[in-house]
């Protein structure tokens, strides 16, 4: 939909679309066969009023006419006629299917370009436009491919045809006819520039349509609290209107446009009859040489009309290709090493060191200072501090969604840079505070998809975080149907499965956002033995948003404003009565009555 | 739809008779050229004959094109009208819809409805029109004419195959429209992947499961593909069984016209006129198939705005509706709510009174049902019967205008229009004075920051302008509810992203502002409701405590562990 309200930018350019034209080369002779179908169709479009010349000139204005030369004649435009719909049946066969292959690599080449991004590429890109780039642009660019391309062999294909055919067949009266090119030029000229003008004008009054309503749409709670439905409608109107003139406006001059060539095109025939009839007047031509010109004359307006009508679709493809290459042209800021180490699961600890860590998502802008610290192998610590704290980047970090601006992070005595990011990320794990859901079974969503994680690790990941029940009691169990991002499960449910996910992938590292939000004492009840069963046995680094859940960790580090003020563990940060005790003195009455909430303990 | 149509019943009469008279002209061409070769076939062909077939064939050039052309700009024009027409009447219809309506549906889905289903309806409506018009008189016309002036037998033997025609149309049809439904199925499958795959971005990289999602992708996109070449075989078929019909139509007419012209029957002229007719009826035929789609399509495209016309608004004015002048006071008695589309109680108990002109602070957790309790004020939702009173009138008994004349309403998430902010803050009065507007925002603290914007009031929010921070964009939102100055003011939360010392001076700024009158305030930062005459702390959608912030205080229960929670935290800050 949002294809249609193409902003056009100016560095659109038939450049873009050469750079995608690589998507092609693969169907190079695909092409080369549709070309040579195009040739068939067209040659015996050209053929069949020659047909009708010779049976009028042989046949029929003869002295004796026969009628054998007749069914000859009538057999062969059959035949033409069959040949040329089965070239182009076939013909549109591969050329589509040359086009949907090159939408198709295009598409998987765009989605895995855009997994590949780091993190910073989606804080700055918003969703709905990536998927507007994967699913309409690669489709207006295949009509590139298709559409465009087809026209321009088809119908440059028969204009040589019907000239040639002329030239054939009387040299005098084809040069005559030949004046028309000129003519045709000269035409599409003059209106070019404003068919062109007034089709973008109609395109940015329907994007502006497009986006009014969408933000009223959004906002319509407000406009009926105010009452201001009038007004809206009044500036509907405005836009609407706009939209119509310059609507209207596009489709007179297209008109007028298409008319004048119809115009042309009559005159030339009446031209062609006077120098034509004179000509047979003088038995310089036949009779049939004429009706055969007439054709080829209103032949040969068909292919210029066609050609004339792909301008638009060069005019978005070029649009569309260029927005694709914008994303295709962003390189990931966080790669993988030429050479990656190999890790090995069993010999790997799960050390984690940060050294000398300083971060900020832009430069000018520290988020963490020279954070330094390490986590022995199954040690869990907590991080704690104020929203924007930094607490978050400290995870981001280490998951390398971000690369340090300074110091280094390190996992068993190697810079994680050294890693690949896959490797990485099977070492590490991440429970983050919103659980992501995809539309699938349940059991899909535990084992996000791996076909190698089977059916009984997944009862046996969910068992382990107590999620089995919850599962069993749902009326498919395992295959119940998730729909709407999990919208029909609870914030605590959504929870255990996303630490079921967890168990199931089984990393030597977990960090673990808390969720803050507020979850009814039974799930709670839950959720925190979930997390005991999760962080059993791994490095865990936990974001802590209640204190309670940290007490017991073996380390706990108080982040303000990017830095690390305070380390330790509870007793002796108590014992410190700085920054932590504070906290807790102040959070000395808990939201929740102390036996509910499970400290996490080392097993 | 039927309505456009018959009043603008002589427009379209007279452009289609344009139409209609163009094609008239038109079958006078291959008549010319039949009548012009038998001149030539009698020998008595000459220069001024040809001059004379030559001009005429000009005149009737020239006055198709006038003609046609005509009937063209006009159905144009009038299938844009309608276009603006429906999707004015579309906004309309949806401005009086509620909010649980749009609940339902997702804004992409209803932008569809009004751009491509409105379109799908014009383009049959016009382009659609005239090309359906120019194939069925330009074949009424040619059959009359070759009846008349060449041969009623050999129009009748070459026309045999085109009878099928329509008859494959209707038959194909269907059959191309299922496909590429199917194949739009599949389009929407995998944007939906895409958005679900590109949402969850952190988790799919978190998990290196890169390589699954890309596998995920390619199936859809695989399904794509076999469906896109279902509907190309379809429509290829198509394509050539229409031009392949005409095919054999005309080679009859070579082969038994050729017949009729070697035995006398007719003349040269006429054999060469009726070919001429053939070739000029074939396209207009293989274009009827199009139209047949496009009519096809349309249709169902206006079947769904029709579902989309039909649907009533579900929150109306009553039948007699009580006329008052609305003071404030707000009585609630709920035994319990849900939503039309949900499976559990939102809400359940909860009762409360606030008398005119007092400040109710609502607190709980998210999901608790503070903001669904507030949406029933102002009927964003209907509450039922008897359980939702504004000065001891059920809401649902007062003109809609009324009670949300009576509202002002500050949302969540400060919802603002890119529009300037002069406009957003004067939302609700059209004809505000600068001074208004100027102190209402300065009551929301935000007046020093906008008159630090170069074009300070006339400043663009959104999308083309400046864009606001979350604070300045509830601010703006406080400065449009301000201004409306209403006897009862609701803030959904609407001082999350504001700093503490802002705050504190919009509250002060409310309390001066709304003295005497009531003001409803939800809030996560119990700062802000501190002075309130009554606080009502919510959780799981009931009622748990009720009181001053002294009496919970000393009532030590939930609203207490808050309290001492939030200090702990703010220390921390």
């Amino acid at each position: 939909m949002s294809t249609n309200d193409v902003t056009k930018r100016p560095s659109a350019s038939f450049q873009s679309l050469l750079r995608l034209l690589p998507y092609a080369k693969p169907f190079r002779m695909h092409f080369i066969l549709v070309m040579v179908l195009v040739v068939i169709f067209n040659g015996t479009n050209v053929l069949q009023p020659w047909l009708v010349k010779v049976a009028i000139d042989r046949d029929l204005s003869t002295a004796n006419p026969q009628i054998h030369g007749l069914v000859v004649i009538s057999a062969l435009y059959v035949g033409s006629v069959v040949i040329g719909v089965v070239a182009n049946y076939f013909q549109i066969l591969v050329l589509q299917f040359s086009g949907q292959s090159i939408i198709r690599t295009i598409r998987l080449d765009l989605f895995r370009h855009i997994e590949r991004q780091s993190m910073g590429f989606f804080d700055t890109n918003a969703i709905g436009r990536l998927v507007t780039n994967v699913s309409s642009d690669t489709e207006t660019v295949s009509q590139f491919f298709t559409n465009f391309f087809l026209s321009m062999i088809r119908d440059g294909l028969s204009l040589v045809m019907i000239v040639v055919a002329m030239f054939e067949l009387n040299v005098r009266i084809a040069s005559y006819a030949m004046v028309l090119i000129p003519l045709l030029f000269l035409i599409s000229l003059l209106f070019r520039k404003q068919l062109r003008q007034r089709y973008q004008r109609t395109r940015t009054r329907l994007s502006n349509i497009v986006a009014f309503l969408a933000e009223n749409l959004a906002g319509i709670r407000i406009i009926q609290i105010f009452h201001q439905e009038k007004r809206q409608a009044r500036h509907f109107n405005v836009l609407n209107t706009a939209h119509r003139e310059a609507n209207v406006a596009e489709y007179q001059l297209s008109v007028i446009f298409n008319r004048t060539f119809e115009l042309l095109g009559n005159a030339a025939v009446a031209a062609i009859v006077w120098i034509g009839g004179i000509a047979v007047l003088h038995h310089t031509i036949l009779f049939g040489t004429l009706y055969a010109f007439i054709s080829y004359i209103r032949q040969f307006f068909q292919p210029i009309n066609s050609i004339t009508q792909q301008w638009n679709t060069l005019q978005s493809s070029m649009v569309a290709a260029d927005r694709i290459g914008q994303v295709l042209m962003v390189e990931p800021t966080v790669v993988d090493p030429p050479q990656p180490a190999v890790v090995s699961d069993e010999e790997l600890e799960g050390q984690v060191e940060f050294r000398n860590v300083s971060f900020g998502y832009k430069a000018d802008r520290p988020v963490l200072r020279h954070i330094d610290f390490t986590v022995r192998p199954g040690q869990l610590i907590g991080v704690v501090g104020a929203t924007g704290a930094g607490k978050s980047s400290v995870m981001s970090l280490l998951t390398r969604f971000y690369d340090p601006n300074e110091g280094q992070i390190v996992i068993d005595g190697m810079d994680i840079r050294r890693l690949s990011q896959v490797d990485l990320h099977r070492i590490v794990g991440l429970i983050q505070q919103d659980v992501y859901l995809f539309s699938g079974t349940i059991a899909d969503n535990i084992r996000i998809f791996r076909q190698e994680i089977s059916d009984d690790e997944v009862v046996e990941a969910a068992r382990m975080v107590g999620a089995h029940e919850m599962i069993s009691r749902l009326p498919q169990g395992y295959q119940t149907m998730l729909y709407g991002k999990g919208a029909n499960l609870s914030m605590g449910e959504r929870q255990l499965i996303a630490f079921a996910r967890i168990v199931a992938l089984n990393p030597r590292i977990l960090i673990l956002d808390e969720a803050t939000a507020n979850l009814d004492s039974q799930t709670e009840e839950l959720v925190s033995q979930g997390l005991q069963a999760v962080s059993h046995n791994r490095t865990t680094l936990v974001i802590a948003h209640r204190l309670a859940t940290i007490r017991s960790a073996d380390l706990i580090l108080v982040l303000d404003k990017g830095r690390i003020v305070e380390r330790g563990t509870h007793e002796s940060l108590l014992a410190l009565g700085g920054l932590y005790a504070d906290l807790h003195a102040k959070s000395g009455i808990e939201y929740k009555p102390e036996e509910t909430v499970h400290p996490m303990r080392r097993s | 739809m039927r309505n456009f149509l018959s009043s603008r019943k002589w427009a379209y009469a007279l452009s289609l008779l344009s139409i209609v008279i163009s094609e008239f002209v038109m079958v006078q061409f291959p008549n010319l050229l039949g009548n012009f070769t038998n001149t030539l076939q009698t020998h008595h062909l000459s220069r001024a004959v040809v001059l004379h077939y030559s001009f005429l064939l000009l005149v009737v050039g020239v006055l198709y094109v006038l003609l046609y052309g005509f009937g063209q700009l006009r159905n144009g024009q009038l299938g844009r009208q309608f276009e603006y027409e429906l999707r004015r009447r579309l906004f309309e219809h949806w401005e009086s819809l509620s909010t649980a309506y749009f609940r339902k549906r997702s804004i992409g889905d209803l932008l569809n409805h009004a751009l491509n289903d409105v379109r799908t309806v014009r383009e049959a409506l016009s382009g659609g029109l005239n090309i359906l018009t120019n194939a069925l008189f330009l074949l009424t016309a040619t059959l009359i004419m070759t009846f008349r002036t060449v041969s009623p037998k050999l129009t009748l033997v070459s026309m045999i195959p085109l009878v099928f025609l329509p008859l494959f149309v209707i038959w194909w049809g269907p059959r191309i429209r299922n496909a590429s439904r199917r194949a739009q199925e599949a389009l929407s499958d995998m944007a939906d992947l895409t958005e679900e795959s590109i949402s969850a971005i952190r988790l799919v990289k978190a998990t290196a499961n890169e390589h699954i999602e890309a596998h995920r992708f390619e199936r859809r996109v695989d399904v794509i593909v076999r469906r896109q070449m279902s509907v190309f075989r379809q429509s290829a078929m198509f394509q050539s069984i229409i031009p392949f019909l005409g095919s054999i139509s005309f080679s009859i007419a070579l082969l038994y016209g050729g017949y009729l012209t070697i035995t006398g029957q007719i003349h040269l002229g006429g054999f060469v006129a009726f070919t001429l007719y053939l070739a000029m009826i074939i396209q207009p035929l293989q274009q009827m198939g199009f139209v047949f789609n496009q009519f096809q399509r349309a249709s169902a495209s206006l079947a769904r705005l029709e579902v989309l016309f039909s649907e009533m608004p579900d929150i109306t004015n009553p039948e007699n509706p009580v006329e008052v002048d609305i003071q404030g006071a707000v009585t609630v008695s709920l035994p319990k709510f849900r939503y039309p589309d949900g499976d559990r109680d939102a809400l359940a108990n909860v009762s409360f009174t606030a008398a005119a002109g007092e400040t109710i602070g609502i607190v709980g957790r998210t999901g608790a049902g503070k903001t669904t309790l507030v949406n029933l004020l102002p009927r964003i939702f209907d509450p039922p019967a008897g359980s939702v009173f504004v000065d001891g009138h059920d809401v649902r008994t007062l003109r809609l205008e009324t009670l949300r004349e009576a509202i002002a309403y500050v949302p969540q998430d400060g919802f603002l229009f890119s529009t300037t902010i002069r406009e957003n803050i004067g939302f609700s009065k059209e004809n505000a004075t600068e001074e208004e507007i100027i102190r209402a925002a300065q009551s929301a603290s935000f007046w020093n920051e906008i008159e630090e914007f170069p074009e300070g009031l006339d400043t663009v929010v959104g999308e083309r302008g400046v864009s606001l921070s979350g604070g300045q964009k509830q601010r703006a939102a406080i400065a449009r509810a301000f201004l409306k100055d209403a006897p009862i003011l609701i803030l959904d939360d609407s001082l999350s992203a504001v700093d503490m010392n802002t705050e504190k001076r919009i509250i002060a700024a409310i309390r001066e502002l709304r003295q005497g009158k009531t003001t409803i305030i939800i809030a996560h930062r119990l700062s802000a409701i501190r002075h309130a005459d009554q606080i009502l702390v919510l959780d799981d959608g009931t009622l748990l405590e009720q009181g001053t912030h002294e009496e919970l205080l000393a009532h030590s229960g939930i609203y207490a562990s808050m309290v001492a929670l939030q200090e702990g935290e703010e220390a921390l800050a």
